[in-house]
């Protein structure tokens, strides 16, 4: 029993103090319990300090100075603060963000509502946002000061110079009201019902399910707001994939490699792509934590029912349960991103290893 | 040339895959426009706020009130406008002569949506929960009836026992929505009068039944057949209640064809856009819905009545209604809608005069030696106009100010007590039951004193008095006179700055018809229209 005891403790710090990279992400991971805790407990602060009463606003206008407090006591916040953070950490260690004052419905069961169209419309955007960014980075990296560098420059600085309300709405006018071509917003019209559930991403289930006049709906609803989303999110990724280029253009390995005689576009897509990489995967991360936490604009005007409206409104109600699921679950996703990224940069560049 | 040859190969496959792909995508997309297109009768309505709750009991707000409306049924309905009380459950009542038991004989052919008969008990059940909830229309009825005191006399007689007179009560009767007292039993987990359930399902017996839901989306019903009220000629099978927040879309989405009703208070630049739409009609009412700037009645200088007078007659009414908000409201100088009883037609209210308003305030006892604030709302641009045209006004009657913007919540948790309330906020008074009560004697009785609605904190005991006897009284003549009355003092002692009265302006595609507007509920009890 010892020597098995033992061996398995050996084992686990073998792993903890190893030099892989299941090693680096277990040690991540078990640091993010901490940063979880101590982002609930400044947002738990900050949340219960601000002059607002929820329990009068959930008592309603009428409501009795007596009524008010009746119900206070009744949700529990006339305790210490300390002692009702201290209720929350035991619920939250047992999977339960609580329920929300107004509703009296799961946080969780409103946030699982409100992830797939979210992380739908971030993939899309991402899956845009990379898939152009980086290419047209390298492009104008390896084209510099030529008319397409100027394009490029210029429609990045418009990227990230145009509001994105005001780009949503001209392209609205465009392609909705004009042209005729794409919906105005929401993920579906009125009067079709969206797939059966597999994954709650309406592309995907439709496909699953065979059902295809449902994925064309679904996508044509999708296409404005990835292409608002994606804009700026782009004008990143090409502006640090293009630094990253011009960095790496006139390092002696590549002209070793040109020398060498190996094809142009392996020099490029492969060695030099590779390590100008490593800004643009973390600003891909950055920019894919920021999309999963909800667009409010891009929900907005496109009546999109992510995540962001959902944080809005419960900090403008002073929803507390509601506020701090939404956190726990952004700190959640920048963990993860994180260490991902983090992961992804010592495959490109192993030498950070160790 | 094998390895080029499988090089063109895959090279023709991506493209064809994305000519299919493309192909495919337009013509589902066409697909799906068309299925839009062939849904029967359905009618569209785009909510600038999200119906997350679908509970009658736990809100009571316009936001949310077409859910109440259309799912759920009460013993009395307002109709119309001016609002008429209207048989609904029930098809008639006794009142006491002391004015404390008020009985009523329900119709009994109505039906839940599961089927079952709605009978008195599920009316007794129904108050139980409410008053056990405490939140939402609760605080209507909490003050006068007691849990445990409402009793169903036989299956379709309910009485009701308040614990003191009040004048008030049939006004707020159509706010008791009746569910289904054996399916929330059903429904209930611990002591929570099934709030979890009912916050995503409907257990009514309304004109629609729930379809589906999703808090981030919206609601849709279907109609329900066997409703005992008799369906009109022509009807819409289906309701689509969406949350569209953003006025832009909003606008498109109408013009588009996508959505066929909107909000009914919308600014005036929006409703221009509107107008100028072929496929856009814009329906009319007077309305009730007042716009005051409450004046922190207690607190110096706003204490001394002269200052009050003088910041009156320092506010530019008739730029604001007319030149920012394009004559969409009305002028009502007084804490009663004028087109409601109870409305004092002899007052004629304080004007914008900057040479009068001087001279009011110099005969003022206090000395105005800082600047006051005043409280706008976070969003609501036509709050911070109206702050913004206030401080043009007190700073020509040499009074500085500074504008603070806010959200709701914070605002009115610091009219929770006159110490944090604002010198100057801007608020409106909607139509939760149409009474005068609603306004002036929720407003201007100091008992009262602690919730934004009293957000003045004005006092005085004449008012007091008079606002008791109208609402204990049932006499018509003697609380119309007493409101009139008490309106009167409230306007000459300026107890608030009185701004306007909004009228109503209902966008709907063209080929909306017979929409039945009551201010109670902003015309969205949709069982009366139809799609032409």
């Amino acid at each position: 029993m010892d020597n098995g005891k033992g061996g398995r403790l050996k084992q686990a710090s073998a792993l903890w103090h190893g030099p892989g990279l299941a090693t680096f992400a277990l040690r991540r991971l078990v640091w993010s319990v901490a940063t979880v805790a101590g982002v609930v407990a400044v947002t738990f602060l900050i949340s219960h300090v601000i002059p607002a009463d929820p329990a009068a606003l959930v008592a309603g206008e009428r409501a009795t100075r007596e009524q008010i407090e009746a119900l206070r006591h009744q949700l529990g916040f006339d305790r210490p603060l300390l002692t009702q953070l201290a209720d929350y950490y035991l619920r939250l260690a047992q999977g339960d963000l609580g329920k929300s004052l107004f509703t009296s419905r799961p946080i969780s069961a409103d946030l699982l509502s409100r992830l797939p169209a979210t992380i739908e419309l971030t993939l899309a955007a991402m899956i845009l946002t990379v898939g152009l960014g980086v290419p047209i980075g390298v492009l104008s990296a390896l084209r510099r000061n030529t008319w397409l560098d100027h394009l490029v420059r210029l429609v990045t600085v418009s990227g990230l110079a145009i509001a994105s309300f005001w780009l949503a709405i001209i392209l609205q006018l465009t392609f909705a009201m004009d042209l005729g071509w794409l919906p105005l917003g929401s993920r579906l019209p009125s009067g079709v019902a969206p797939p059966p559930t597999v994954t709650g991403l309406y592309l995907i289930d439709s496909l699953l399910t065979g059902d295809f006049a449902t994925f064309g709906t679904a996508a044509a609803h999708l296409a404005l707001p990835t292409v608002t989303l994606a804009f700026p999110a782009m004008a990143t990724i090409v502006r640090f994939t293009r630094a990253g280029m011009l960095d790496t253009l006139n390092k002696p390995f590549v002209q070793y490699e040109r020398a060498m005689g190996l094809p142009e576009s392996l020099v490029v897509w492969k060695y030099m792509l590779r390590n100008a990489l490593t800004s643009t995967v973390t600003q891909i991360g950055l920019v894919a934590g920021a999309l999963l936490g909800g667009a409010v604009v891009i929900e907005a005007v496109f009546d999109w029912p992510g995540l962001g409206y959902y944080a809005v409104n419960s900090i403008i109600m002073s929803d507390y349960n509601a506020v701090l699921g939404f956190t726990v679950w952004v700190a959640i996703i920048y963990i993860v991103i994180n260490i991902v990224v983090d992961v992804l940069h010592r495959l490109i560049d192993p030498r950070g290893t160790g | 040339m094998v390895d080029n040859s499988n090089a063109r190969d895959r090279a023709v496959t991506r493209r064809d895959l994305l000519k299919a792909g493309t192909a495919a995508g337009l013509a589902s997309t066409a697909l799906g426009s068309t299925v839009q297109a062939q849904t029967p009768s359905t009618f569209v309505f785009a909510n600038p706020s999200e119906y997350d709750t679908l509970d009658p009991h736990t809100v009571f707000d316009y936001s949310r009130v077409a859910t109440r409306l259309n799912f759920y049924d009460g013993l009395y309905r307002w109709l119309d406008n001016p609002p008429k009380l209207t048989p609904w459950l029930a098809d008639s009542y006794t009142v006491s002569d002391n004015g404390l038991v008020y009985r009523f004989k329900m119709k009994g052919n109505a039906k839940f949506h599961d089927g079952s008969l709605v009978t008195a008990e599920d009316v007794v059940y129904t108050m139980e929960r409410m008053l056990g909830i405490n939140k939402g229309s609760a605080i209507l009825f909490s003050s006068i009836i007691k849990p445990g005191t409402t009793k169903a006399i036989d299956a379709t007689t309910v009485e009701f026992n308040l614990s003191r007179p009040s004048a008030t009560f049939m006004s707020t009767v159509p706010e008791i929505h009746i569910v289904n007292a054996k399916v929330l039993k059903a429904n209930t987990k611990g002591d929570d009068w099934g709030q979890a359930w009912l916050s995503s399902n409907v257990a009514g017996s309304g004109s629609y039944k729930l379809e589906r839901f999703d808090p981030a989306i919206g609601v849709t019903g279907t109609r329900s057949p066997d409703h005992f009220m008799p369906w009109p000629a022509k009807y819409v099978e289906r309701i689509d209640l969406r949350t569209v927040r953003e006025q832009s879309t909003q606008v498109l989405g109408l013009i588009k064809g996508d959505y066929h009703g909107l909000d009914g208070f919308m600014p005036a630049d929006a409703l221009d856009r509107l107008r100028k739409a072929d496929s856009v009609q814009i329906l009319e009412q007077p309305s009730m819905r007042l716009f005051i700037l409450h004046l922190n009645n207690q607190r110096a200088p706003l204490n001394d009545v002269h200052v009050r007078r003088a910041i009156s007659m320092a506010f530019d009414y008739k730029a604001f209604i007319t030149d920012i908000l394009k004559d969409t409201a009305v002028r009502n100088p007084a804490p009663v809608p004028s087109n409601l009883w109870g409305y004092p037609k002899d007052v004629k209210g304080w004007d914008y005069d900057i040479d009068k308003a001087k001279a009011e305030l110099a005969k003022a006892a206090v000395k105005i030696d800082r600047p006051l604030e005043i409280h706008t709302l976070v969003g609501l641009s036509q709050t911070e106009q109206a702050g913004q045209l206030m401080q043009a006004g007190l700073r020509k009657i040499g009074i500085e100010s500074k504008i603070v913007a806010e959200t709701w919540p914070i605002l009115s948790g610091k009219t929770r007590s006159n110490e944090t309330t604002p010198d100057i906020w801007t608020n409106w008074i909607s139509t939760l039951y149409a009474d005068p009560h609603n306004w002036v004697g929720e407003m201007y009785d100091s008992k009262n004193w602690g919730n934004w609605k009293t957000g003045s904190w004005y006092k005085n005991p004449k008012v007091d008095a008079l606002i008791d006897k109208a609402f204990a009284s049932t006499d018509q003549a003697v609380r119309d006179a007493s409101y009139q009355e008490a309106a009167r003092i409230v306007v000459d002692e300026a107890g608030s700055v009185f701004i306007y009265n909004t009228k109503w302006y209902g966008p709907f595609a063209k080929r909306v018809q017979s929409v039945r507007f009551c201010p109670v509920g902003n015309g969205q009890d949709f069982r009366w229209l139809n799609l032409g």
